[in-house]
């Protein structure tokens, strides 16, 4: 269904007053809706049979300068169309209507909007700021924002040094800070407990406040927010090249992904064409990346429950991923290999023979895993049956990825929103189907990884086949898009990557915003946890594949 | 007889020249031959314990296609005294607000617990510092203060993860303390006797004499055995007490230096118990193969020091095999979760347990021993734990020689290297 098409049927529905405007100029065609309807329309988009908007992609606040805006990226899994929408709210009193109960996921993306533009959402079940610290001053993405000179006697600026001898650290006030989940109300009669920021199970700098009886947990609390760094705010002030390499750093296990979905974008802004092997290249970089990060989650899954051995072993695997993608681009963890337009080096034809020599000696290794450790009748017992979840659920929470498929819901960008080469090659979707247990459950979620990785080796089997000659990169004179604004998601090994981009004209994006699969997959967790063991939380961390700095960006 | 008193009373008659029945300082004597018997024991915790943290970080490094420690001596050898001394050296750090006397003496409950069940371990024909006529009893008792030191440190550590590893470390080992003894108390009916020493007596050098292929209940029994000690010893799967994964270290969390130090003494000593029992009950003890008893005790002499050595090889091969059992277990398979522990303990071993009891009573009722179906039986036995031992080799063999195909394919080069060059 076109927008023109959707505003119709709302202003059939709402009155000609509820849809402001149509953008139609903008690569995202985008409906500009009246604040006052927007919770209304919301739930109608999502109700109505031909419509069907279930799944909320991303959900990104942008400083108009005069005014402040949200803009809600919406996609229909049942009918497979997808629509923009818009709200506009005044810069001295910003307030939309909250559609945390239309969308499950919105709760954690209008807290991040909330802690980062400042817009109040009315209705929002429990709106407090997401990274920063609750007594935190000031809204960092907004463009008037001037960071505070210190916080609790931290100097923030550059020129205040910073605190190197003794006598300077005693003479600093001591840093209290609030951590967010302590205005979460205390359940009377059970133990609380700090699971993080520091804990094996949470990969990465993540704090659970666990309300526990005994063993049981009663409540989980992700406090996040130890490893933002500021991607976007990062891209506001860089060159549309310079952030590439911030893009790695938005999921360090899957460097690629963020390179991807940031290149798309841009390029779409551009109008610019990637030469066929350049896509190639791409996609082969793609799918490395993809195994090696599957390899890491389905490993530290493993771990967590307690088998240290299969770890080590995929470890020793991704080395090889790593020694391949150092031949490739140079460097093994943060590529920074795509460039706008192509790829930054071409991929040579010995590498493609240590590709295939590589594919052919992981195939049996991975029978090898899963003897060891898949149809262990004690990794299967922790982790089938353990915290499923509905396809419903799955989709309200905006789960992507492999966690999203295990659910039973069919949608992998690679094949339903095509890009790149992927439509030119074979390969099955991996979709749950309850392997040991219930569907979507946690072995679901861990099988599904790894069927994913056989599938990837087909992909890359085929990639390096057909391989065609030619240049690797169109090189673009000039980066400097028009006004304009964009989405594009690529399929990452967490599910979709999104990157929003604004562009205004200049050589800087106005407003970067990048939806991560570790985000949405982190906040369903609140929701699952009650009733859930200690042991079976960590699994679920596990098989939800969260990484830290990709929630935190 | 007691050889720590044997020994006293010789050495008084060879040094003193004294009738030591009648010598009124003999107390002095029999004290000081006491204390030498415990700093022996001690010693060999120590040498022991020591030396098997090294083998088994090496052994996981294997399995975990890792190098492991090979840095302090020889193949790394010493690794465990440069980590002894460097836990010598750290501070001993008591938490704030922790219980600070319960956290200083927990970890020698925990060490008492262990150090205590070496009182009564046979190593040889005449190496044993007490033959108790309730030997094994005694072992299941004094084990028992490990759970007292283990809820003790997670207690008084004043972290609620130590809390957690603590209680979980009461629950857990009180619980399979039934399925161990009981499995323990087949064989105490089967020989007749709860002396470690009579015990051992009771089966002979060959495996068929062995108790482990004389009833098939006790063929039962030996695994249930083994299950419940390694519970019981916290090692994966059932290492819940200090999942690192969970808990981080659980009880011990807020240990540091010495007193951290004797929790892991205790860990591999109780690996060493645990394996050592399962030998004696089960598989022979220090029993030479074609040489009998009575034959050992009569020597005099040189010969006498050798078979006491002989005898202590033989007990010391059989406990090491059981011992890698355990370090490659821990190193293959995930940890259970706390529910499913409790689970398997309640509702599979501990009936499985009493259903051994009962069997071993019936067989040794209805089943004449040496009679025909008694040597069917542990014919049957002996040929399937043969077969067990082979197919179990063949395995990793075959495992062994797919993975070494593929590195070399991959990378061109051997995968193994002579021993004297492993890395």
């Amino acid at each position: 269904m076109t927008p023109a098409e959707i505003a119709a049927r709302l202003r059939t529905r709402f009155g000609d007053g509820a849809v402001v405007a149509v953008q139609d100029a903008l690569l995202d065609p985008t409906l500009e809706l009246a604040p006052e309807r927007l919770h209304e329309a919301a739930r109608f988009l999502r109700d109505e049979d031909d419509l069907r908007f279930d799944f909320l992609r991303s959900l990104a606040g942008v400083d108009r300068k005069e005014a402040l805006e949200v803009v809600y990226h919406l996609l229909s899994l049942p009918h497979r169309h997808g629509v923009t929408l818009r709200v506009r709210t005044p810069r001295d009193k910003p307030s939309v209507a909250s559609v945390a109960d239309v969308w499950p996921t919105a709760e954690w993306h209008e807290r991040e909007t909330f802690d980062l533009f400042g817009i109040d959402f009315a209705g929002h079940p429990d709106l407090r700021r997401l990274f920063l610290p609750d007594d935190w001053v000031g809204y960092p993405l907004r463009k008037d924002y001037a960071p505070p000179a210190e916080y609790h006697g931290i100097v923030t600026t550059r020129e205040g040094s910073l605190p190197v001898t003794r006598a300077q650290v005693a003479g600093r006030p001591q840093v209290q800070v609030a951590m967010h989940g302590a205005k979460a109300e205390e359940l009377p009669g059970y133990m609380r407990v700090n699971m993080g920021p520091h804990h094996p199970a949470t990969h990465g700098v993540i704090n659970f406040l666990l309300e526990t009886d005994g063993e049981i947990i009663r409540k989980a609390s992700p406090d996040v927010g130890y490893l933002h760094r500021g991607i976007e705010k990062l891209a506001e002030s860089n060159l549309y090249i310079g952030t590439m390499p911030y893009t790695d750093r938005v999921d360090y296990l899957g460097a690629i992904f963020a390179n991807h979905s940031w290149a798309l974008a841009v390029e779409k802004l551009l109008g610019l064409a990637v030469p066929p092997r350049g896509e190639y290249c791409r996609a082969i970089a793609s799918e490395l990346n993809r195994i090696a990060s599957h390899l890491i989650a389905t490993g530290a899954l493993a771990m967590d429950v307690g088998a240290f051995t299969p770890f080590t072993h995929w470890i020793r695997e991704r080395e090889k991923i790593n020694d391949i993608m150092e031949r490739i681009c140079g460097a093994r963890l943060t590529y920074n290999y795509l460039r706008f337009g192509g790829v930054a080096r071409d991929i040579k034809p010995d590498v493609v023979d240590t590709i295939r020599l590589w594919l052919d000696h992981f195939e049996p290794i991975l029978r090898e895993f899963n003897r060891l450790i898949s149809d262990n009748e004690i990794f299967v017992r922790r982790l089938a049956d353990v915290a499923p979840i509905s396809a419903a659920d799955a989709v309200g929470f905006g789960l992507v990825g492999p966690n999203l498929r295990a659910s039973g819901v069919h949608w992998d960008l690679r094949r339903d929103a095509p890009y790149s080469i992927y439509p030119e090659l074979e390969f099955d979707v991996i979709v749950g189907k309850g392997f040991r247990g219930v569907v979507g459950d946690c072995y679901d979620r861990y099988w599904c990884r790894v069927l994913e990785m056989v599938e990837s080796m087909k992909i890359l089997r085929q990639a390096c086949d057909k391989l065609p000659e030619g240049e690797f990169w169109a090189k673009p004179k000039v980066v400097k898009p028009a006004a304009n604004e964009f989405y594009a998601a690529v399929e990452s090994a967490r599910g979709e990557l999104g990157a929003y981009v604004i562009a205004d004209g200049t050589d800087k994006p106005y407003r970067a915003k990048f939806r991560t699969g570790s985000y949405t997959g982190l906040s369903i967790i609140q929701h699952l946890s009650p009733g859930l063991m200690l042991a079976d939380l960590v699994a679920l961390i596990g098989s939800l594949d969260v990484v830290a700095p990709e929630v935190d960006r | 007889m007691n050889v720590v008193q044997h020994a006293a009373d010789r050495f008084m008659r060879w040094a003193f020249s004294v009738d030591p029945a009648t010598w009124p300082h003999a107390w002095i004597v029999y004290a000081g031959f006491i204390l030498l018997a415990a700093v022996l024991a001690v010693g060999f915790v120590a040498l022991f314990a020591g030396p098997v943290t090294w083998l088994e970080r090496r052994v996981a490094g294997r399995i975990m296609s890792r190098i492991g420690p090979n840095r302090v001596g020889p193949q790394g050898v010493l690794q465990w005294l440069a980590d002894g001394i460097k836990c010598f050296l750290k501070e001993d750090l008591v938490p704030e607000g922790a219980d600070r006397t319960l956290f200083r003496i927990a970890p020698y409950f925990v060490f008492g617990g262990m150090f205590g069940a070496f009182v009564v371990l046979p190593f040889g024909v005449h190496l044993v510092a007490a033959d108790l006529n309730v030997g094994l009893l005694y072992i299941l008792a004094v084990t028992s203060l490990v759970v007292v030191g283990l809820l003790m440190a997670g207690w008084a550590s004043n972290s609620k993860w130590a809390l957690f590893g603590g209680v979980r470390s009461a629950a857990q080992l009180v619980s399979y303390e039934i399925p161990s003894a009981f499995s323990l108390m087949a064989v105490i009916l089967f020989a007749g006797t709860m002396s470690m020493q009579g015990v051992v007596a009771a089966q002979g050098g060959w495996p068929w004499d062995w108790f482990l292929f004389r009833n098939p209940f006790l063929f039962a029994a030996f695994f249930l055995y083994f299950t419940a000690a390694i519970a019981e010893g916290n090692r994966t799967p059932f290492d819940l007490p200090e999942a690192e994964s969970e808990l981080v270290a659980g009880y011990n969390v807020e240990y540091s230096g010495m007193r951290y130090l004797f929790f892991m003494f205790a860990e591999w000593a109780n690996l060493w118990i645990m394996s050592a029992v399962a030998t004696v009950c089960f598989l022979g003890g220090w029993q030479i193969p074609g040489v009998s008893p009575a034959e050992v005790a009569a020597a005099e002499g040189l010969a006498f020091v050798g078979w006491q050595a002989l005898s202590f090889l033989v007990f010391a091969a059989k406990a090491s095999a059981l011992i890698l059992v355990v370090v490659q277990l821990r190193w293959t398979v995930p940890r259970l979760r706390i529910d499913q522990l409790m689970f398997t303990c309640w509702k599979y071993l501990v009936p499985l347990s009493f259903v051994c009891i009962l069997g071993v009573l019936a067989l040794m009722v209805v089943v004449r021993e040496g009679g025909t179906v008694d040597m069917i039986l542990r014919a049957a036995l002996l040929i399937f734990g043969f077969w067990a031992v082979v197919e179990y080799a063949r395995r990793i063999r075959r495992t062994y020689l797919a993975d070494k195909a593929l590195y070399e394919r991959m990378e061109g080069k051997a995968m193994w290297y002579p021993p004297y060059r492993m890395p």
